[in-house]
């Protein structure tokens, strides 16, 4: 191990012991408590002394229909699977590997400050335990057609993962970032994803996090934009017992923009937790968020959204929205847009809303022949669809509405059995 | 665009002035034996000394909270003297006439002289002047209809059952500690309870002053509605110049049992510190109603321009079924100043409603936050809330934030909350200037139009009071 990787492993164990796990007494975590939880997943294991995970057989890795995709397979925290072949221009390495061979770039994703651990020690000891992880980088003026994709998949222990990825100026790319660890697998998963955005490039980044209902996610999804680039981010929640992601989209230099999709589902006793920071530090960057929430049975979920306007952020343009569906009376939501503005040149609108099923839109469908439940059902779907329709790639979008679909309180369960039943209205 | 910034906060306060009147004023300092003076001069009953010590006691092992988004230098709560109360006290006036004519010309000043309030459309006034009430007129048509209108430490003498059933009962002693300290040391404030089924017949008003150096002014205000009663209550105040920060924490308690309403109004114009940020009030007040009854209401209004520092969310708890809550707010925050405000609206009855709106409005250096909660419980079937809070900033070195909490336990309750911010767009500017507006008015209008949702749910004598505020606090913006 390099000194400066030891630095680093160092730096983290110290931020975590100074700031240890979140607790509600935290304001960024006054609704989650994941204290109970996360204890059996602490038990100290440095990167470097513990035993690789015995790989399963059976490990199931889920495919996507209709996906051609650079594909990336991790289990718990080991790359197991690169892509073969990869256009000029295009480098996917995993973690493993730069700390062995190029320390620097290493440290620059376990680089935990200060402050993102005030908001969420697990990123330090992210920083102190991540083993592997995937880094994607792209070359000036490169733009990859296919999607790459990270899969992940764990067994019943704590996985610490960092994962990079590194867009040159005006380069393009699509990644998407699937945690689909089997129902009734317990233990821990901790992300912390690092994304920088060259002058002029794009990225859709998808993140499906459909991990079993036993199991405890905490993700942290961290990018810089640079002048000019974009960045459209689908923030996808359908499992886990406990769940939470921290977006973090850095405005940082001039006419960078962020587009911000997300849905949770929950269900049962599912506590799922959004926390997003836009900072619009350099005038005219522009922002949109829009986060949908559908929340059954006891679950909680939690949306914080924060949009920060620097001194001197002239002619920022930001909006977020925050939509909430209650099926049940035993179902909580806390919700959170928070503006905080330090110049007067700007156009800021935030809204968040809970409520029901437009009676009109149901009297409508009934009054067209639908039954109650097929009404409730198609308006609930079209409620999370609103936000799946700006995903632009559709075999992702359509396994997404797929899932969504499945996790709704009616029956049969299958989109595709809805949709045709409804043929007999059209 | 030609709002400068560094005019704004070149604005004068005009109320600024010290009534030279004798004082008797406890030395600085904070211990139990303050407040058992403070109790002893106040000839209070037992309970009510052992209710401030408790509290005391609770305050001892609290901490400062410093959550909200203000910052201020540490406050010494040992520099300070928690008792001042006019010379003339022990001859207490019997009517205005006896009302020493130094603080009279104070109101004068102010532009509310008690002798035209008293003829003027029907409001009584009980006058605090620092901690001890002077003048109350009106009592006897008030008296009339059954309504008690008094000063909190008359109302411990003469009706200790009620005072005893409610003091606390909203705001308890251990709330927060701004409120634990209040309830220790609270020398007066005022006091209304209104009896089954009376419309009170006028509306109540207070006007609030702070006056003696180095005094905090720690008011108790308590409205009691009973049931399908109404009362209208008005509050203002103004503040002279001081350079030394003064801390004002009020606890301001609402009951309204069934059908009962109450409608509360608030203009707050203290002394904002000069334009180096110098000086100004500590406005740390805790507010709270209580809809006890089914179809109670109870309707908070605010006009907020002044103090250096406001810390303030006037909430209610709707604990009876179709009960209501409303807020509408103004804030203004200019030069150097500093405000943490909004509210609370706790759902906890079925069918309750709620309406937040707040305006605010940010220029010079001012810093602003709209910090709200809006919690529906699990019982609160068919709940509702709308929210909206705008920010007009006027120049690029203030700032507005919003931070509303929303908790929804309920599947049948629905609520909204919606947020903007902007600036005073050069387009409505050039509109106006283009048919010979002046800058100046233009300014005005767009303000007073930003306000208006709010300044129609003012009772008419302050809606004239808060355009003319608003109006005096953004002159000199235009350059």
């Amino acid at each position: 191990m390099s000194a400066l990787i030891r630095e680093m492993r160092q730096r983290g164990e110290q931020l975590f012991a100074r700031h240890g796990v979140p607790h509600p007494r935290l304001e960024h975590w006054k609704y989650t408590d994941i204290r109970r939880a996360i204890e059996p997943w602490l038990a100290d294991e440095s990167p470097e002394t513990g035993k690789p995970a015995p790989l399963p057989e059976d490990a199931a890795f889920p495919d996507i229909d209709g996906l051609d995709a650079y594909r990336i397979r991790v289990l718990d925290d080991h790359v197991i699977e690169m892509p073969q072949e990869l256009p000029e221009g295009v480098s996917v390495v995993s973690l493993a590997r730069l700390l062995a061979d190029e320390d620097v770039r290493a440290a620059r994703l376990l680089n935990a400050d200060e402050q993102e651990s005030l908001f969420n020690g697990l990123v330090a000891l992210n920083a102190a335990r991540a083993r592997d992880g995937v880094v994607v980088a792209l070359a000036d003026g490169i733009e990859l057609e296919r999607p790459i994709l990270i899969q992940h998949v764990g067994t019943a222990r704590a996985s610490h993962l960092c994962h990079g990825l590194e867009l040159g100026v005006n380069a393009r790319a699509t990644v998407i970032e699937q945690y689909a660890t089997p129902d009734q697998v317990e233990g821990f998963t901790n992300v912390v994803s690092r994304a920088w955005l060259g002058a002029g490039a794009r990225l859709v980044h998808v993140r499906l996090q459909q991990e079993s209902m036993a199991r405890m996610h905490i993700g942290r999804l961290d990018v810089c934009q640079h002048r000019d680039s974009e960045l459209s981010s689908h923030a996808i929640a359908l499992g886990g017992r406990i769940s939470r992601l921290d977006l973090v989209v850095n405005l940082n230099e001039s006419g960078a923009s962020c587009e911000l999709n997300g849905l949770y589902l929950t269900a049962g006793r599912q506590h799922a937790d959004q926390h997003t920071v836009i900072e619009h530090r350099v005038p005219h960057c522009r922002s949109r968020e829009e986060y949908r929430g559908i929340l059954d049975g006891r679950s909680r979920a939690v949306f914080n959204g924060r949009v920060v306007v620097h001194e001197g952020a002239v002619g920022t343009d930001s909006e977020q929205r925050n939509a909430n569906l209650l099926l049940s009376d035993r179902a909580e939501i806390d919700t959170k847009p928070e503006l905080e503005i330090y110049h007067d040149d700007v156009r800021c609108a935030h809204g968040a809303t809970v409520g029901q099923l437009d009676e009109a839109q149901l009297f409508y469908m009934r009054a067209r022949g639908l039954s109650d439940a097929q009404a409730r059902e198609l308006l609930t779907f079209a409620f999370a669809d609103e936000v799946l329709a700006r995903l632009d790639v559709p075999a992702v979008r359509g396994l997404i509405e797929r899932l969504a679909f499945a996790k709704l309180p009616y029956a049969g369960g299958e989109l595709d059995a809805m949709l045709s039943g409804l043929e007999a209205f059209a | 665009m030609s709002v400068r910034p560094e005019d704004l906060t070149a604005k004068q306060y005009d109320a600024g002035f010290v009534t030279d009147i004798e004082q008797e004023t406890l030395p600085p300092g904070l211990n139990e034996d303050v407040i058992r003076h403070i109790s002893a001069k106040k000839n209070e009953p037992a309970w009510l000394l052992e209710w401030r010590l408790e509290a005391f006691r609770h305050w001892q092992g609290m901490q400062e909270p410093h959550w909200a988004h203000v910052q201020y230098e540490p406050i010494d709560y040992q520099s300070i003297s928690y008792y001042a109360a006019p010379k003339s006290r022990a001859d207490a006036p019997k009517s205005l006439d006896e009302v020493d004519p130094k603080l009279l010309e104070t109101y004068e000043k102010l532009g509310i002289p008690l002798r035209e309030q008293e003829m003027l459309a029907g409001v009584a006034v009980d006058a605090v002047f620092d901690s001890v009430s002077v003048a109350t007129t009106f009592k006897e048509r008030l008296a009339e209809a059954g309504v008690i209108f008094c000063p909190i430490s008359e109302a411990v003498q003469k009706h200790p059952d009620l005072v005893r059933e409610y003091l606390g009962s909203v705001v308890p002693q251990s709330d927060n500690f701004f409120a634990a300290l209040n309830s220790a040391v609270f020398t007066d404030g005022s006091f209304v309870y209104v009896p089954k089924g009376v419309r009170c017949p006028m509306e109540l008003s207070t006007y609030f002053r702070i006056n003696a150096s180095n005094t905090g002014q720690f008011e108790r205000t308590l409205i009691i509605a009973d049931e399908g009663s109404y009362v209208s209550y008005l509050e203002g105040c103004t503040a002279p110049m001081r350079d030394e920060n003064q801390l004002h924490a009020a606890v301001v308690e609402l009951i309204a049992l069934d059908d009962a309403q109450i409608k509360y109004s608030t203009v707050q114009n203290w002394y904002p510190g000069d334009e180096n940020g110098v000086g100004g009030i500590y406005n740390f007040v805790t507010k709270r109603g209580e809809c006890r009854g089914a179809r109670s209401k109870i309707s908070w209004t605010q006009v907020e321009t002044g103090s250096a520092i406001t810390w303030k969310y006037p909430s209610c708890i709707l604990r009876g079924d179709d009960s209501v809550g409303e807020f509408y707010s103004v804030a203004l925050t200019k030069m150097h100043q500093q405000a943490d405000t909004g509210t609370k609206m706790i759902h906890l009855g079925r069918r309750t409603k709620s309406t937040i709106v707040s305006k605010g409005i940010s220029a010079g250096h001012g810093q602003q936050s709209y910090r709200g909660l809006v919690r529906i419980g699990r019982q609160a079937e068919g709940a509702r809330n709308h929210t909206q809070c705008d920010s007009l900033l006027i120049g690029d070195q203030c700032g507005a934030h919003t931070f509303p909490y929303v908790e929804v336990k309920n599947a049948s309750a629905t609520m909204e909350h919606e947020a903007t911010t902007s600036k005073i767009s050069e387009e409505q500017l050039f509109y106006c200037r283009a048919r010979g507006v002046s800058e100046e008015d233009a300014v005005n209008m767009i303000v007073n139009g930003f306000c208006k949702d709010v300044f129609n749910e003012l009772p008419m004598e302050f809606a004239v009071e808060a355009n003319r505020l608003m109006e005096v606090s953004l002159e000199g913006a235009v350059g």
